[in-house]
């Protein structure tokens, strides 16, 4: 049978009628327009019971099965309650945690990053205010104003990592490395001596940005003039082409040859390897990589090593510690009372131990004792003078990525000034 | 009175069908656009209570090549969109020509050539990623075992190469599937043209440009659309060889908005995808328009 055609024909009140649709729509966009709500906030309370299975976010996929054994503790102590851990990629939770934990449907506990999270989630009203709960007080002072803003405690910072290169014990002894350089000058050398012992001086994973940029807390922590000096950059009193910066620039071009071939197209786990297997001397990440070198195998002695940028006299700092995880109560939860405990529950020392033994990582928790033979070994560090990671300064993103990606251009052979220029022409558009 | 049943018009009940349709068209496609039109005057963050009225400065911004991240991407984004839709499209038709016949053989190679399409690109990118490792990577590996040390790339690490090695790797894990599309197209051109061309003492060559290409013209059309925004949704392929951010030569329009939405600017996050709306409406309205001159022409 031959199809009937039927012409689409748009009369007046056709038209009419679309139009009134449209602005219908419209009209139904503007009631969920920019700004119409607005997270919780408010005051956590103190004194109440646990009796609720809560939500617990957070990034650390690593540290699962040790709260899940913590969790069991937790809920020996309290029958009625429980937690269920809602883990994200950690590259997924620095990017959408803020817009899932705001309606208070998961993660009635979370953790948040140091930095550019911590301060919009406070904005927005997703952490309570803890400043009230007694447990504030088994917190190390050192690190407690991580979790501040205007002086109220809303989050409490759990873990100190070291983001600074970790170092080959045994290497740097059959290298004929006796003591730690002081200097920038010592760096080189050492640098060189291990080159002449045949190893990669330092594996440095430029193909990652998140890992590479560790490597600029150490480089920057005595150039720049201040300790906020991302925080200044982002006001436009400090600018990339001043002569600090190109000088940590000109240094990374220094250290560029004593890196690994192509650096800049490197991962980190193929470094990892390459550092577990006593084929470089430095793993310019962080002490978080402590346990992932111990779990493809390394069983020499790891011990921390800060590049000094300066000479001996002019150094600030030893090198750069962090304080993050920084754990919180969902101000839009109806279950703030058993979320309160859970954290009070992670507060105490013993199970702060229990969690830094477990994951090989340092606490902020006072009276810890740590039994894991690395965790013994930079216990140290923990009270030697060390920088707060400068990098967790930038809250723009884009500058932060623009800064330190100059550093990465600089070791795949760009000048030092194109760089920086190349660096600066995007913070300035950023910063408007 | 105005007839609304009889001859030639539909009956006023059968609109009714298109109501569920017409819904779920509103709810998710009209309402979002107007609402990203609305963000994009503005300068929200995203979670504040709190935003200004800017007005058309974040398009303006854009347009004008204010903001040289947002620059870089689209730049990014038409070199890899470039290599993707040539590169795929002549493999895809070439493997197509060469696998047309049904035999056990061929059977096989399609499989095997379909195979890497139903990898998730996250799978791909992670596989990628080890290929194009500068140290560990099977590439340097073989050419330094060949003595070729001097060709050894950087692959993602050399700013001026990373997005086609990328272009590279989208073309291995989607060529096959267009393959399948370019073999059922040309199954449907008659035989009796070839034999006609070849009574006509048409070689190969011209049996190809006279006959086949002419006739998979719709076909074709179909691939370099489906590339066309293949490429420029190629957003986890991105972010799993180059990390999220990814770094700024490896950036493409997709993970740009993304990135800005995660640095709490949604306003101008929402600018920036109107603007990726109608560059994508440019690019494949300009594609189709080419292709059917050159199929005119040929």
């Amino acid at each position: 049978m031959p199809s009937r055609h039927l012409p689409i024909t748009l009369d007046r009140r056709g038209l009419l009628g679309l139009m009134g649709a449209s602005g219908l729509a419209y009209a139904a966009t503007a009631c969920a327009g920019p700004g119409s709500t607005s997270g919780g906030g408010g005051t956590a309370p103190t004194g109440g019971s646990a009796t609720d299975t809560i939500s617990f976010a957070h990034w650390r996929a690593e540290d699962q099965q040790v709260f899940d054994a913590i969790i069991k503790g937790f809920a020996g102590a309290n029958a009625d309650a429980g937690v269920e851990q809602d883990i994200s990629p950690s590259q997924d939770y620095q990017s959408s945690a803020i817009q899932r934990l705001r309606g208070g449907e998961v993660g009635d506990a979370f953790t948040a990053f140091r930095g550019a999270q911590f301060e919009d989630m406070v904005s927005a009203g997703v952490f309570a205010d803890l400043s009230q709960q007694d447990f504030v007080s088994a917190y190390s002072d050192r690190f407690l104003p991580v979790g501040q803003q205007d002086g109220t405690q809303y989050g409490l910072p759990y873990q100190v990592v070291f983001l600074m290169p970790i170092y080959n014990v045994d290497l740097f002894e059959k290298a004929g490395v006796s003591e730690l350089p002081r200097d920038w000058d010592g760096f080189l050398a050492l640098c060189e001596t291990l080159r002449s012992a045949d190893v990669t001086p330092i594996a440095w994973p430029g193909g990652d940005a998140g890992n590479a940029a560790q490597l600029f807390n150490s480089m920057t922590m005595n150039n720049a003039p201040s300790e906020d000096f991302g925080t200044r950059i982002e006001a436009g009193e400090l600018k990339c082409t001043d002569d600090w910066f190109l000088k940590t620039l000109s240094q990374y071009a220094e250290l560029a040859p004593y890196m690994q071939d192509n650096a800049t197209g490197s991962a980190p786990e193929p470094l990892q390897q390459l550092f577990a297997e006593q084929k470089a001397g430095m793993l310019a990440t962080g002490s978080y990589n402590i346990a992932a070198a111990r779990a493809l195998g390394a069983e020499f002695a790891m011990d921390l090593v800060s590049p000094i940028t300066t000479t001996a006299a002019e150094a600030r700092f030893e090198g750069v510690h962090n304080a993050t995880f920084i754990l919180g109560v969902n101000g839009a939860s109806e279950k703030q009372e058993t979320a309160v405990a859970w954290l009070e529950h992670l507060s105490d020392p013993e199970v702060a131990g229990e969690y830094a033994n477990g994951t090989a990582q340092h606490v902020t928790v006072e009276g810890v004792e740590y039994t894991n033979p690395d965790l013994e070994r930079i216990e140290p560090w923990l009270s030697r003078n060390t920088a707060l990671a400068p990098r967790y300064q930038f809250l723009d993103l884009d500058v932060e990525a623009a800064v330190e990606a100059a550093c990465v251009a600089v070791v795949g052979g760009q000048s030092p000034e194109q760089a920086a220029e190349e660096a600066q022409k995007i913070v300035d558009e950023q910063i408007g | 009175m105005r007839r609304l049943t009889g001859p030639g018009r539909p009956h006023p009940a059968l609109y009714l069908f298109c109501l569920p349709a017409v819904a779920l068209y509103v709810v998710f496609f009209v309402v979002p656009t107007l609402q990203a039109v609305q963000y994009a005057t503005t300068d929200w963050d995203g979670f504040s209570p709190d935003f200004e009225r800017v007005g058309a400065d974040n398009l303006v911004k854009l347009a004008t090549g204010g903001d040289s991240l947002f620059t870089t991407a689209l730049t990014n984004n038409l070199k890899f969109l470039l290599v993707v839709v040539v590169l795929q499209t002549m493999l895809s038709l070439g493997l197509a020509l060469m696998l047309l016949r049904t035999t056990r053989a061929s059977v096989f190679l399609r499989s095997v050539y379909f195979l890497p399409t139903i990898l998730s690109s996250v799978s791909v990118a992670f596989v990628w990623r080890f290929v194009y490792d500068p140290n560990v990577g099977p590439v340097n590996t073989a050419l330094g075992a060949i003595g070729l040390d001097g060709l050894r790339s950087g692959f993602l690490g050399n700013p001026d190469q990373a997005i086609y090695w990328v272009a590279l790797t989208q073309v291995w894990a989607h060529a096959g599937q267009l393959m399948v599309i370019f073999i059922a197209g040309l199954q449907q051109i008659p035989e009796d043209l070839y034999e006609a061309a070849r009574l006509d003492g048409a070689g190969r060559w011209q049996q190809f440009r006279h006959v086949t290409w002419p006739l998979v013209a719709p076909t074709t059309t179909i691939v370099v659309a489906y590339t066309t925004i293949q490429s420029f949704k190629a957003f986890d392929l991105i972010l799993g060889l180059g990390g999220n951010p990814p770094r700024r030569s490896l950036d493409i329009l997709s993970t740009r908005v993304y990135t800005t939405f995660t640095n709490a600017e949604f306003g101008y996050a929402a600018a920036q995808s109107l603007l990726f709306m109608v560059i994508i409406l440019a690019v494949t309205l300009l594609q189709r328009r080419t292709l059917k001159l050159t199929q005119r022409g040929a």
